[in-house]
């Protein structure tokens, strides 16, 4: 630790009306720290010219987060935390909760800021170029009162900004009008967590009759600032993607890029990968809007599509939207294996109501209608269907079979207070029959994990006739 | 030897750790490192980097997971702090101490009380993580001796005994 | 006696609850009454002659202690294997961040600015940062000619290989410094008083080599040095040398004060003026017939020792005699020598020298074998040691291990052929590049040749007064499970629960020189004399008739208890003897190396991201025969702890120089990898035995190190058809490698020009 804490001063205020004013008092002499991510890392190395500290650390007029119908207003005192949490950030602004898991590990995320991010202005910030795609608009405040400005004006030059030196910023708002776009990130860094940035994209897309029609991108750590790519934007709004169009996305981003040699990388590394970022970009937008029917690429369609469609989709598999909404989450999945393994890791790790709302989509076996009301989402046209295919053999069989089954499902529903699982496929009604008369002599603990397992390779099934489409 | 640099003055600190009221008087910008380890003598929160990168420093304020080293000692004004010291009850250790020591979780033992809790952290938030999600939450405490395999086992063997419990 | 071994099961580890509690006590931990803390004034430029030192205004210098090389009492030097070191630099400077002065105050924060405040003028003089600058000698940094150490070894005769050759391959291979990055930071404590002596407690590996160092330094005689070794946070042979300087550090500025003081490291001080891993280079030149069988060649490995010469003659014996790999060389002439240069001294860091030398002998089989047109599997089954031949210092294999069987499991287990098919077809489409590697390698366990006659170690056990038993030795724990292991073979040994021995804690005031933690030797070498050892006590209780043959652990310990009460202090000795079949050759450098080698073929799976370049190992099987695994667990923790670090020295751990000094010393620029990095690492013993080893062990800790670089770097070549000979391989360099190929083979790149 280099440097002397005798010879800083530091205050905490507590509210927002006290700091404004203090720092209107003396401008320039107080320097703000919220989470302190950044300014104690300059304090430890014995870098930090400031004498004199003003916390802002957990104000409460600037640690919350507010929605209208058109805007979602986050106070710049918010951590990546507070972020990831929010059910609207999540949903309707996935790139800027990714940029949040990308910053630092869980610690950092829990102490850093938006608005200190922001104003730190390092050109390398993950949460940057989401925040230009989603053309925010910042709410700057002073004694003065507040300002507000859009957010691609903020940067004016490295590490220098519009900020006034007696302001902070308070609020960071974005139109909620981009769940339709087709949404894409990446960050490339030295290891996967806890690296700062040598590029990073955020971009967002839509495809209008076979053209690219609505377009942004944004790069970090290509310039001195984040930078919206506008040529590129520009060069490729309009046109059908195909690989001429790849090749001049490709040429004019790396163009508009202005990279550096630094202690991390090189500029003609970073230049290379902006270009190839574009057409990773460029491919994903073609892959998320192109024809359902196409069955090699439903896993790929998949993977881009916004995350409320994402669920729905995938919920008849299941029929847990716990279940639905973690795998949308965990996107993108590199390939079957991937999707397989992450619906085995999802579906054991759930809770146990979670694994009842599953249960409860089914109807008896035998018959064709889920014997409960299921949940509105988990029952759908798909997943009536698969039931009926996955009990044919059932369905079909002699009637002292049948009359057998049903009785010993009404003494299941009975002892353990739901509709027996087994996943059916393949298996005769006589054979289902020896199952369940062997299960209902287990405990609740050893049934409640077999009919889970069942439900697992239930899934599993369906999951594989979803990607033959 | 006196120290003759009191040019801003000391401040009193209250706040809990590890289910004790504190008071310290300290400078501001002291570390939350530095007051733990020197005016509380709780060592187990170590200095390894002190740019917080290597999560050694972890400690858990207000139930979020922070690194100690980047706090200035003003902000832990009125936090609940709990640092590795505070984690076994009486004689017991955590189900997590335990799982550690049983999965060799631990080799030369200095990053282990930051990352007992982080994973301490993880699960608190997510009582059943996935392999990816224990090392997400983990990935923000280095460690240089086991290559992480039996910390995320051990992490996993934690999971599973609590939820038999 | 014990009808469950102790020995081969994962008993719980010794000082394991102290370090999940948080209350293992490191040296930063411990405060003496009355303590300082001390930190050093170090050079700024590479390497000049000192003009002038300037004590700046603003700081209360009278407060201060001030130590320089004329308060040294001793010889200004740090003793090791020459004596070139200073440990202040008095006139002249060789390399950034050498030590000059110290400072000790009781304000632990007023120390940075004060250090800061000190200004130093130089008479620059030229210095030398690569080791081909070192070669072209237009500047000598050290000695008459820039050159540490040279060795050669000479097996069979190189004259006709060459003519009757099919195939000549040649081939260069370079490695770059690696740091140790143990996650704690030096630190020292010292304390001297005229009556008891000098007394350091620290984080460190050899205590006996520090005590020999402040003997000298400090002109004391052997007892009136005491050195302790603290619970140590991860070392690596980071800590094997080093600690040393810091040691003399505190005690020159405690003999000076009179009081206690403390130096701890930040990491950025720790990193740029600390030992690191030496940089290499290795030439290859093999004369090669049709069958792909190697008729014999020419080596030369070169590393670069820094600016003192340090470990460097060892590291490069070490190099040297592993440059050959696993293989049968009927003819071969290796070249070793370690140049100096002017950067902080390099020194050791498990592997010692191999990791270097095999890095380049396993990327040249796979160029053996596209050369030849054999595949990587076959061009090693087909050159690799059999029990009977000899290796490239003539020491003959008498040990049954059949490195083909070793290969086919790991190729099973790996399912490398699968693999291979898969990935070829994979490979025709898509934004990525998947790719398989082999690495087959060996590790000598102990110290080189001689070496352990010479240090001829000694171990201690003792009876103590409550009946339980204390192993005495100056081997450290810190992390690799030396409490753990040699409690069990104590424990194995005198057929007593696990939990009646302990080992104390190293204190040169306490144990015996066991000789130092370094080369894979602690289980091996140190736990045999700890088994003779355990064994005389046996024999002692016994013939005095306390004990009986077949006692229980409740009459050892009534048996014990009583000796103790009649004899007082009871403890038996055991000092190691050389095995009578191990003859080494100084001069000629030839003979048995080694007591035993562990044997190991790893196979790496990677996908190189076409996007990004980056490299992501998805798959690592390590497959070695260690002789026995005393400690399932832990052994598997050794081991991909070690693969860890060998990911890392492959593909992410990059000292970036300026002039000598390292310009990333902070973790966030230098780059291991986090629990998101790390692949699944899968690992599988064999166990063959060893009889110069404890309970049949060999020695494990340095071995997982030698074998991920290469197999990693065979795989990224496999993936892509591009040779890399260089790491740590960024995808930085996969870019530039990509681009270049594809302009020698005439097509258009779509790297950007810049």
């Amino acid at each position: 630790m280099r440097s002397n804490p005798c010879d800083y001063e530091m205050v905490a205020p507590g509210n927002l009306q006290a700091t404004v004013a203090l720092l209107a008092r003396e401008p320039g002499v107080w320097l703000p720290i919220a989470g302190g991510t950044d300014v104690m890392v300059l304090y430890a190395a014995g870098n930090l010219p400031a004498r004199k500290l003003v916390s802002i650390w957990n104000l409460p007029e600037l640690r919350r987060i507010e929605t209208t119908e058109d805007e979602i207003l986050i106070g710049a005192g918010c951590t990546y935390t507070d972020l990831r949490q929010h059910e609207v950030v999540v949903r309707e602004f996935p790139l800027l909760a990714i940029a949040a898991r990308w910053t630092g590990g869980i610690a950092n995320q829990n102490r850093g800021t938006i608005g200190g991010n922001i104003v730190n202005a390092s050109p390398a910030a993950d949460s940057l170029p989401a925040l230009l795609v989603y053309e925010t608009d910042l709410i700057l405040v002073s004694v003065r009162g507040e300002r507000r400005l859009p957010y691609v004006t903020f940067h004016t030059g490295y590490k220098k900004t519009l900020l006034a030196p007696d302001e902070l910023i308070q609020t960071i708002c974005l139109p909620r009008r981009f769940s339709q776009f087709v949404s894409h990130a990446r960050k490339v860094a030295a290891r996967n967590a806890q690296a700062i940035s040598k590029v990073c994209i955020a971009a967002l897309g839509r495809v209008a009759d076979d053209v690219v029609g609505d377009v942004r991108i944004a790069l970090g750590s290509i310039a001195p600032i984040p930078l919206r790519l506008r040529e590129t934007e520009q060069a490729i709004t309009g046109r059908p993607i195909d690989s001429a169009l790849l090749l001049l996305a490709r040429k004019t981003a790396i163009a508009e890029v202005r990279p550096i040699d630094d202690i991390r990388s090189t500029a003609r590394y970073r230049a290379t990968v902006a270009g190839n970022l574009i057409v990773e970009f460029l491919n994903r937008l073609q892959s998320a809007t192109g024809a359902k029917g196409e069955s090699k690429n439903t896993l790929q369609r998949w993977n881009y599509l916004p995350i409320d469609e994402a669920t729905k989709e995938i919920l008849p598999c299941c029929g847990s939207k716990a279940w639905a909404e973690r795998m949308a989450a965990r996107r993108p999945l590199a390939d079957e294996a991937a999707l397989f393994a992450a619906s085995n890791e999802t579906w054991r790790s759930l809770p146990r109501s979670d694994w009842m709302e599953a249960f409860q989509s089914h109807p008896r076996i035998g018959e064709s209608r889920p014997s409960q009301p299921p949940t509105a989402e988990s029952q759908s046209v798909r997943s009536v269907a698969w039931s009926t295919q996955e009990q044919r053999d059932v369905t079909d069989a002699k009637a002292a079979v049948k009359k057998a089954l049903a009785d010993a499902n009404r003494e299941y529903e009975r002892r353990f207070n739901r509709v027996f699982i087994v996943c059916a496929t393949g298996k005769s009604a006589a054979e289902i029959l020896e199952i369940l008369l062997r299960r209902l002599k287990n405990d609740a603990e050893t049934e409640l994990h077999e009919a889970a397992e069942q439900q697992r390779q239930i899934t599993e099934i369906r999951l594989r006739k979803w990607l033959q489409g | 030897m006196t120290n003759s640099r009191e040019s801003h003055a000391k401040i009193e600190i209250s706040f809990t750790v590890n289910g004790e009221p504190k008071k310290v008087r300290a400078y501001p910008m002291e570390r939350l490192l530095d007051v733990l380890r020197v005016d509380l003598g709780l060592t187990g929160a170590k200095e390894g980097c002190g740019e917080g990168e290597c999560g050694s420093c972890s400690v858990l304020m207000d139930g979020a997971l922070v690194n100690s080293c980047l706090i200035p000692v003003l902000q832990a004004e009125g936090t609940t702090v709990v640092t590795i010291e505070g984690l076994a009850a009486k004689n017991e250790l955590h189900v997590l101490q335990k799982a550690f020591l049983e999965c060799g979780g631990a080799q030369c033992g200095i990053c282990t009380p930051g990352m007992i809790l982080a994973a301490f952290h993880l699960l608190d938030g997510k009582p059943e993580p996935t392999i990816e999600e224990i090392q997400e939450g983990l990935s923000g405490n280095l460690c240089r001796c086991t290559g992480y395999t039996q910390i995320v086992e051990a992490v996993s063997e934690a999971v599973r005994r609590r939820t038999l419990a | 006696m014990n009808a469950d071994p102790i020995v081969g099961k994962s008993v719980p580890r010794k000082e394991g609850r102290d370090k999940v509690t948080g209350r293992s006590q490191y040296v930063d931990d411990m405060v003496l009454p009355n303590m300082l803390f001390g930190a050093t004034v170090r050079s700024q430029i590479p390497r000049g002659r000192i003009r002038k030192i300037t004590f700046g205004p603003g700081i209360p210098w009278d407060e201060f202690v001030i130590v320089s090389a004329k308060d040294i009492p001793g010889k200004n030097c740090i003793s090791l294997i020459g004596d070139d070191q200073p440990c202040l630099a008095s006139e002249f400077v060789n390399h950034p961040e050498e030590p000059i002065l110290l400072l000790a105050h009781p304000d632990r924060h007023l120390l940075p600015q004060a250090v800061k405040a000190v200004s130093i003028d130089y008479e620059a003089l030229p210095s030398i940062f690569t080791i081909e600058g070192s070669e072209r000698r237009s500047e000598i940094v050290w000695g008459e000619d820039n050159i540490f150490k040279t060795y050669l070894i000479e097996k069979g005769n190189l004259e006709d290989v060459w003519e009757k050759a099919d195939y000549i391959v040649e081939g260069e291979y370079s490695t770059g410094a690696q740091e140790q990055l143990y996650i704690e930071n030096n630190g020292m404590i010292a304390a001297f008083d005229a009556a008891r002596g000098l007394t350091v407690w620290g984080s460190l590996q050899c205590p006996y080599y520090i005590h020999k160092a402040l003997m000298a330094l400090c002109n004391l005689p052997p007892e009136k040095v005491r050195v302790v070794q603290m619970e140590t946070g991860g070392a690596f042979g980071g800590k094997e040398e080093y600690p040393s300087m810091i040691a003399a550090h505190a005690a020159l500025l405690a003999i000076k004060a009179g009081r206690p003081v403390k130096i701890i490291y930040d990491r950025l001080e720790d990193m740029a003026a600390t030992t690191k891993r030496h940089p290499s280079r290795t030439r290859h030149r093999t004369a090669v017939d049709c069958e792909g069988k190697i008729l014999g060649g020419e080596i030369d490995l070169t590393i670069d020792g820094g600016a003192y010469l340090t470990l460097s003659p060892v590291v490069l014996s070490r190099g040297a005699i592993h440059a050959g790999g696993p293989y049968y060389w009927p003819n071969v002439r290796i070249r070793a020598k370690a140049v100096a240069t002017n950067a902080p001294p390099h020194g050791a860091f498990r592997g010692f020298g191999a990791p270097q030398s095999l890095f380049a002998m396993e990327r040249h089989m796979d160029r053996i074998a596209r050369t030849v047109g054999l595949s990587p599997v076959e061009i090693r089954r087909r050159n690799f040691l059999q029990l009977g031949q000899a290796t490239t210092t003539d020491q003959v294999i008498r040990e049954p291990i059949n490195l083909g069987n070793l290969l086919d499991r790991a190729l099973d287990v790996s399912e490398y052929h699968a693999k291979k098919k898969r990935f070829a077809k994979q490979n025709q489409v898509g934004t990525s590049r998947k790719g398989v590697g082999i690495a087959a390698f060996l590790h000598g366990a102990g110290f080189t040749g001689s070496g352990e006659r010479y240090l001829s170690s000694v171990v201690g056990v003792e009876g103590c007064s409550d009946g339980t038993v204390r192993v005495l030795v100056s081997s450290t724990e810190f992390g690799q499970g030396t409490n753990t292991v040699l409690s069990q073979i104590a424990a194995e040994a005198l057929s007593l629960p696990y939990e009646y021995v302990s080992v104390a804690q190293p204190d040169t005031l306490e144990v015996p020189n066991s000789g130092p933690t370094v080369a894979s030797r602690t289980a091996m070498v140190v736990g045999k004399l700890v088994q003779s050892a355990a064994l005389g006590i046996t024999q002692t209780l016994i013939s005095s008739n306390l004990l009986h043959e077949g006692y229980s652990a409740n009459e050892f310990r009534a048996a014990c208890q009583q000796y103790v009460v009649t004899h007082g202090q009871f403890r038996c000795w055991s000092r190691y003897e050389a095995p009578s079949d191990i003859f080494w050759d100084d001069d000629k450098y030839r003979g048995e190396a080694y007591a035993a080698f562990a044997w190991a073929v790893y196979i790496a799976e990677v996908t190189v991201d076409l996007t990004t370049y980056r490299v992501s190992v998805d798959d690592f099987v390590a497959l070695q025969e260690v002789g026995k695994v005393l400690h399932p667990l832990l052994a598997r923790g050794q081991i991909i702890g070690g693969i860890a670090q060998g990911i890392g020295f492959s593909l992410y751990e990059k000292v970036v120089w300026q002039n000598g000094r390292m310009q990333n010393g902070q973790m966030t620029n230098y780059i291991m990898p986090t629990s998101s990095d790390l692949p699944p690492i899968r690992v599988f013993f064999e166990e063959l035995g060893n009889i110069h080893g404890a309970y049949g062990a060999k020695g494990i800790g340095e071995l997982p190190m030698d074998g991920p670089a290469p197999a990693i770097v065979n795989a990224v070549e496999d993936a892509l058809g591009v040779p890399f000979d260089s790491i740590p391989l960024l995808p930085e360099d996969i870019m530039d490698g990509l681009a270049a190929s594809l302009e020698e083979n005439g097509k258009v790149s779509t790297v950007g020009e810049r």
